[in-house]
């Protein structure tokens, strides 16, 4: 019954305020702040956060069901939302010292400060321990200087995390993760790119150039950053495939409604076997997906490993977006390949859940690894 | 010390869908076909409450009648910010009229609290459209109350509401404790936050009231007790025509008055035929 209202509560919400400004944001590439306003004081930037830091600390399936409905009417604001719960708090919350979680878990549950997780730059990315960006110790504190690219939530974030390099003396280097206010000097936003989907999500490069952080805002153990980075793509990868499900379930809807509407022969074109047969593949993988992706959340909640299920879902959710959106386009026929339909829009945004946090390629690497590890 | 105010909303549970599958033996709705909501007016009573609550402190009761699944209802209430909630469920009361349902839940309200000052009820329900509960109950419990209130506001015990009225808009006062009906055309109701949602199912409990509880006769309520009988339910059917006028501009004008001028409006028909004959 829980998760039941959270849907309803979560759809009625995108729906109405979400719903009647999707394609205009899409198209002006605008983030909408007014929307996000009065989705702070709903918490829907404190979901994973702990009541004592002010989120609402909702369990996991509760979780995927709100980036799922969220990213049905609009998956940048679920992009937005997903990345600042998962990779943008959630290192914070588990690899954070209390002062650390007492000074940056608020205002990133209020929606005050949105989080940003940086780990790509121009030769890294899948290759996590190839980053080039590096801190350097001083008297108070470290100097980073580096560029990350593709940063989700780039343009609008209050905290950063960053991924450096170090090396102290004659060690192999390693790398931490910092805490990057957008105030310190020597932090910059470059321009926000002009990409394929996500449109409404300020996605841009950030420049450090000298940028001096304290020794308070170094998050986890010296050398910690690939863990905190592994730990926290697992919890993204959740993230991800609810957003690609909702982008499949919102093409799926569509294309439903546009086949019993749409008339050829004299016929609804939902008569035609072929159309019925594309539904049913598509109604099909979606709900194979979901349950692929609540597995996982299950597992998440019950404090066991879910990575290996995580990377699964991840895997099969963004390919199912990506089949489902071009269905869906197919079904709408030209006019599914107009700006007008909202199926366009859908088939633009699924591509991307196959790219970031964690390619394809890397989620198949990781579950191979599992079951291979798991029949010696 | 003042009091706290204690405030009762009645709220149903009312299915999801308008074009709902119905039961042409009985005439009767089924519900366990569709998803249920809060029924939109209740869910705008349920908001006046609140912002009562936030000006002047009070406690908040919901209170619903209906099967195990309206338990929803009131969960989504303690989210929005109700305090309590009260489930009156029993098998017994099924397929009771407006008549039935204002008598249970008059006496839900005098079993689990009695010392109320407010109950707020939707002006009317979007799956029956009766409007009858509110005033009925306030004819069962015997207290002023006042119907298709947009605006309240509380001065000490008394209550000053703005009621809508057909053509006019009325400015009363009313004594507590009184019962009023909230239409839905000013405070749009709250979202529901989703920390509100988590609390809803961790820290409320909601009590159940049966028949026995609320002592009273079975022969009273249900199907038994409701004299209202449907007769017939059916969906309205409208139908569209396409009619293609040709000729030149002014016989289209023309023939468009002369077929559907009581459609069209006749003042305007009128302006444009004297144009014309001015002409």
């Amino acid at each position: 019954m829980k998760h039941k209202l959270v849907r309803k509560t979560v759809r009625d919400f995108s729906e109405a305020e979400l719903g009647p400004i999707a394609h205009e944001i899409d198209r002006d590439a605008r983030f909408p702040w007014q929307v996000i306003e009065k989705m702070r004081v709903l918490n829907y930037f404190g979901l994973q956060i702990p009541r004592k830091y002010g989120g609402a600390e909702v369990d996991s399936i509760s979780y995927a069901i709100t980036i799922e409905e969220l990213s049905k009417v609009c998956a940048s604001i679920g992009l937005c939302v997903t990345v600042h719960n998962s990779v943008g708090a959630q290192p914070i919350k588990s690899f954070g010292t209390e002062k650390q979680k007492e000074c940056f878990l608020p205002p990133m549950a209020s929606g005050e400060r949105i989080g940003a997780f940086c780990l790509t730059e121009a030769n890294a990315g899948s290759d996590a321990s190839g980053v080039e960006t590096n801190a350097v110790e001083v008297e108070d504190g470290y100097i980073i200087n580096g560029t990350k690219i593709f940063v989700t939530n780039g343009g609008i974030c209050g905290y950063a995390l960053i991924f450096a390099t170090m090396t102290t003396g004659a060690g192999k280097p390693f790398t931490n993760v910092f805490i990057v206010e957008k105030e310190m000097a020597g932090f910059s936003v470059g321009e926000i790119e002009d990409l394929c989907g996500m449109r409404a999500n300020p996605v841009s490069s950030l420049f450090l150039e000298d940028c001096k952080v304290p020794f308070d805002n170094c998050l986890g153990q010296p050398g910690s950053g690939i863990k905190i980075a592994l730990t926290a793509l697992d919890s993204g990868r959740i993230g991800i495939a609810a957003q690609a499900l909702g982008i499949a379930q919102g093409a799926f809807e569509a294309a439903i409604k546009y086949s019993k509407e749409r008339q050829q022969f004299k016929k609804p074109i939902s008569s035609f076997q072929t159309i019925q047969n594309y539904l049913a593949d598509m109604a099909t993988e979606i709900d194979a997906g979901r349950l692929l992706l609540y597995r996982a959340c299950a597992l998440k909640d019950e404090n066991k490993p879910f990575g290996t299920e995580a990377a699964m879902a991840k895997l099969y959710c963004s390919s199912v977006a990506n089949r489902t959106t071009n269905l869906a386009m197919q079904i709408h026929g030209g006019y599914g390949y107009s700006k007008e339909y909202d199926v366009e829009r859908y088939f633009r945004d699924a591509k991307v859940t196959e790219i970031y946090e964690g390619t394809s390629e890397v989620q198949r690497l990781v579950i191979s690894r599992a079951v291979l590890s798991q029949h010696t | 010390m003042m009091k706290m105010l204690k405030l009762v909303t009645c709220i149903k549970q009312v299915p999801m869908v308008s074009e709902l599958p119905w039961d042409p033996r009985t005439g009767t709705l089924k519900r366990n076909l569709a998803d249920g909501m809060i029924n939109p007016a209740c869910r705008y009573a349920l908001e006046a409450a609140l912002i009562l609550k936030n000006t002047y402190g009070a406690e908040i009761t919901a209170i619903t009648m209906g099967s195990d699944i309206a338990e929803e209802v009131l969960r989504e209430a303690f989210a929005m910010g109700a305090d309590r909630g009260i489930l009156v469920s029993d098998p017994k009361m099924a397929g009771a009229d407006t008549l039935a349902t204002s008598l249970v839940l008059s006496r839900a309200v005098q079993t689990a609290c009695a010392d109320f000052d407010l109950i707020l009820c939707g002006c009317h329900t979007s799956d029956s459209e009766t409007a009858q509960v509110g005033p009925q109950m306030i004819e069962e419990l015997d207290i002023p109350g006042v119907t298709y209130v947009d605006r309240l506001e509380l001065d000490g015990r008394l209550l000053r509401l703005q009621r809508l009225s057909d053509n006019f808009i009325e400015t009363l006062e009313m004594e507590l404790p009184g019962l009023v009906t909230i239409t839905t055309q000013r405070q749009a109701p709250r979202y529901v936050p989703l920390a509100g949602l988590q609390d809803a199912f961790t820290d409320k409990d909601i009590s159940r009231l049966s028949l026995e509880d609320l002592d009273l006769d079975p022969e009273l309520t249900g199907a038994k007790g409701s004299p209202t009988k449907i007769i017939n339910v059916f969906s309205p059917t409208a139908e569209k025509d396409n009619i293609i006028m040709k000729g030149s501009a002014r016989k289209i004008v023309q023939q468009l008055f002369d077929q559907f001028d009581d459609k069209i409006g006749g003042a305007i028909g009128k302006d444009i035929k004297d144009y014309q004959e001015s002409q």
